[in-house]
């Protein structure tokens, strides 16, 4: 049992640090992109930029630009340091619910973030600056994994944190093997190893394919793959047993609402087939996955959160 | 840390009326320290500059990392600051503590049976010991809370009392906080840090724990809710995070392990209160509430508060919820009554205060009225109502235009102004750019009230860290320390 308003915080935090993290690593991919003035490193820098959301491609052409605003932008609600803000923020709301360990983190991130010296200290060293952000969201998760319980609360985390991921992934692969998007096949082996390094594919990638780049086998692998953990497939997994989790606790039958919603979803990828998909086109299929996202969100409010007070008052 | 009321009073001038040297904690005289500093002293002397700064940098990163920090906002952006945190503990022999802990227990009972006197029958006032219309007519008093069974008759569960110690070496009350006193945490929090800094030191001196604070509190707590379920739930009731308090409001929930909820998170509904879980309603016995009176019910109190719940004081009514302090104590640390604590004392316990007040003029009387008008240049002047610093004179730091309008309002409203003589804090040993150096402290022990009354041997020890400053408020450059209370036998030798 916890309190509506706590899940609700639990759920943004692991939101707020998959995105911070995602964020980190396509900004990482851009500036890799600027040491190398091909027409690939754009189209790179380009497909970052969609899959942040931003339509302003002309931003393509100054990668380092963009790649600074994205990190630390204030005013931009999508920027890295907004994310981690966020995320820390709900972590003060329900610091009660949060170890020790777990907070100490965030807060360390967020210290740096919020530095005066940020700027200078990405100036100095871009790479590395973005690096350490991201294996310090590592330590935060695994701060997390070993030192709270693995109940209620966690399940909420871990829901938002794979939700987060199911969508941001299922964008990236929309921009880059949607047909509604695409402007001409991605062959080029930098933009190739580019995708892969954006979602922290790459070393698994090569282990099940080889070194064989081939954008079927890209598509198939972050959507598809079994134990991969940013595939969908593998998102869709944890969504369904740790709403299981939460829908157990909370006494609900299993038939509620976001439970059969997620089952749902988890089945789609666990029998999708790689041929029917690449014949209907990936678009229709992933627009099916984010819509269903979306509608898990909608209903674990539903469920959980801003739920009717009629139904549940005493008789 | 909003509750923390100040001590504002300021360096005498070449006055005769109050010509004392503060006492120091520390030194007995030049040369000599008192036997219960002795191994501090020692240990200090080891130490270079440099290091007691590395330590007080640990000390500070230590306080940055939990987040015991407060946030001062700006246009722009918001940065977080740390209350500072002197690493040298203030120490208090064991039996300096027993008359100091004697004390606040029969202040406590004496207040909560003055409370409980007040909202019912009111003998007090019908035998004259205090003025009819200084009680009932103080802002603080609470007439919804006429008539209402309070279990234990405890009505300030946690109060966290100011002391400051004279230069004659006594220490004597400055104010009761029977509101909702806030500091706790920061005493909890500088005795994590001060354990680490000087860990030899700690274990060899014999300093009495007081992490037991959190599960006294919750003990407190559960014994208000009587016998009504056998496993009461208790929450902690906060502004929420923008709240400069905040910090402690999380820190106690999660160590009493109940949960923190907003006045978004409750319901009330048919006189019974309930937060919104992921699994539905959920019953409330017991709310320690750090919500001022003011802001606990719109419907009762004040109607644009959105701090609180609406209803919730009726289900107080009807008995189905604890609110922890009860709505209405603040009378009992009015300014004005304050005055009057030792004349309670007396008639409810038939005791002499353990602990003296500071003398205290209350201008409602013509005779002190005239007698604060002559000495404006030497006293502290404060509004009754006033808290924090406001509305005060403080006589010797005046200018005389300023003295001028303090007559006005003095003479327009004499009843809204109380008096006390510029006092020294003590001193105690501080860390000043690497030196040690004398600064003032005042000393805020936490004391709880339930079925019984239990003091934390420990207190919050706050500091002047300004050279010569008598302010210890955070929002004026104070800061805090550890404050090691010392087993009976130990830092006694004589």
């Amino acid at each position: 049992m916890m309190l509506a308003r706590v899940a609700d915080s639990l759920y943004w935090i692991g939101r707020y640090v998959e995105r911070a993290e995602h964020m980190c690593r396509l900004s990482d991919v851009m500036l890799n992109a600027t040491l190398d003035r091909s027409d690939a490193a754009t189209q790179v820098a380009r497909i970052a930029l969609l899959a942040v959301g931003d339509t302003n491609v002309s931003k393509a052409q100054a990668p380092y630009e963009a790649a600074l605003a994205l990190t630390l932008e204030r005013g931009d609600g999508g920027s890295i340091f907004s994310s981690i803000a966020h995320a820390r923020e709900n972590a003060r709301q329900v610091r009660d619910q949060i170890t020790t360990e777990t907070w100490e983190r965030l807060n360390i991130i967020y210290l740096r973030m919020n530095n005066p010296d940020a700027v200078k200290a990405f100036h100095d060293g871009s790479q590395v600056f973005l690096h350490d952000t991201i294996a310090d969201l590592h330590l935060f998760k695994g701060a997390g994994d070993a030192t709270m319980s693995h109940g209620e609360g966690w399940s909420f985390l871990q829901l938002g944190v794979h939700l987060e991921r199911a969508q941001l992934i299922g964008s990236l692969l929309d921009v880059v093997f949607g047909e509604r998007r695409r402007r001409k096949p991605l062959a080029d082996h930098f933009a190739l190893t580019s995708i892969l390094r954006m979602s922290c594919a790459l070393e698994p990638y090569l282990r099940v394919y080889t070194a064989e780049l081939q954008p079927r086998h890209i598509l198939n692998f972050l959507m598809l793959d079994e134990d991969f953990p940013r595939s969908i497939r593998f998102c869709t997994t944890q969504i369904e047993s740790h709403l299981a989790a939460i829908t157990r606790h909370a006494g609900l039958s299993a038939n509620a609402g976001p439970e059969r919603l997620a089952g749902r979803l988890k089945a789609r990828l666990h029998f999708a087939d790689m041929d029917e998909l690449e014949a209907q086109g990936a678009s229709a299929f992933l627009k099916t996955v984010l819509d269903d996202c979306w509608a898990i969100h909608r209903s674990l409010y539903d469920a959980f959160v801003a739920y009717s007070l009629e139904d549940r008052l005493p008789a | 840390m909003e509750a923390i009321v100040s001590v504002k009073r300021d360096q005498p001038t070449a006055d005769i009326s109050n010509p004392a040297v503060p006492y120091d904690e520390m030194v007995k005289r030049a040369g000599a320290v008192h036997p219960h500093y002795t191994a501090l002293e020692a240990r200090l002397a080891t130490l270079s500059p440099e290091e007691l700064a590395e330590r007080q940098r640990t000390q500070e990163r230590f306080f940055l990392l939990q987040g015991i920090t407060f946030t001062v906002y700006g246009a722009e952006s918001s940065t977080e600051r740390i209350i500072p945190s002197d690493i040298l503990p203030r120490i208090i022999p064991g039996s300096e503590w027993s008359r100091i802990e004697a004390g606040l227990i029969q202040r406590l009972k004496a207040l909560n049976m003055f409370l409980a006197d007040i909202y019912s029958h009111q003998q007090i006032l019908m035998d004259g010991v205090l003025p009819r219309e200084l009680v009932l007519n103080a802002p603080s008093y609470r007439r919804e809370m006429q008539n209402l069974y309070v279990p234990h008759k405890a009505y300030a569960n946690v109060c966290g009392s100011d002391l400051i110690r004279q230069p004659n070496g006594e220490f004597a009350v400055l104010e009761d906080n029977l509101r909702v006193p806030s500091g706790v945490s920061y005493m909890l929090a500088n005795r994590e840090a001060s354990r680490r800094v000087f860990p030899g030191t700690f274990r060899s001196a014999g300093v009495r724990g007081i992490d037991r604070y959190p599960d006294l509190l919750l003990t407190t707590l559960k014994s208000m809710a009587g016998n009504w379920r056998p496993n009461p739930q208790v929450v902690v009731l906060t502004p929420g995070v923008y709240n400069s308090a905040y910090y402690e409001h999380a820190y106690l929930a999660r160590l009493m392990g109940v949960p923190l909820v907003e006045g978004r998170d409750l319901v009330v509904h048919d006189n019974f209160v309930y937060m919104r879980t992921t699994r539905g309603l959920r019953r409330i016995d017991v709310i320690y509430r750090r919500v001022d009176d003011d802001f606990i019910d719109p419907l009762t109190f004040r109607r644009d508060s959105s701090l609180g719940a609406a209803g919730l004081f009726n289900a107080y009514r009807a008995g189905n919820v604890m609110i922890c302090n009860a709505p209405g104590t603040g009378v009992a640390d009015d300014k004005a009554v304050y005055a009057y604590v030792p004349a309670i004392i007396k008639y409810y316990l038939n005791q002499d205060a353990i602990l003296p007040n500071i003398e205290t003029f209350l201008c409602r009387e013509p005779a002190q009225l005239s007698h604060v008008l002559a000495n404006l240049d030497k006293l502290v002047v404060k509004a009754v109502g006033a808290s924090g610093g406001y509305g005060m004179l403080v006589g010797p730091h005046s200018t005389k235009a300023q003295q001028a309008e303090f007559a006005d309002a003095l003479q327009a409203d004499p009843a809204n102004y109380i008096a006390q003589p510029t006092i020294q804090l003590s001193t105690a040993p501080c860390l000043i750019d690497g030196n040690v150096e004398p600064r003032h402290v005042d000393l805020r022990p936490f004391i709880l009230c339930g079925e019984k009354i239990v003091v934390t041997p420990g207190a919050l020890t706050r500091v002047a860290l300004r050279k010569g400053s008598l302010v210890v408020n955070s929002s004026q450059g104070g800061g805090s320390k550890d404050t090691w209370v010392l087993t009976e036998s130990k830092g006694d030798a004589k």
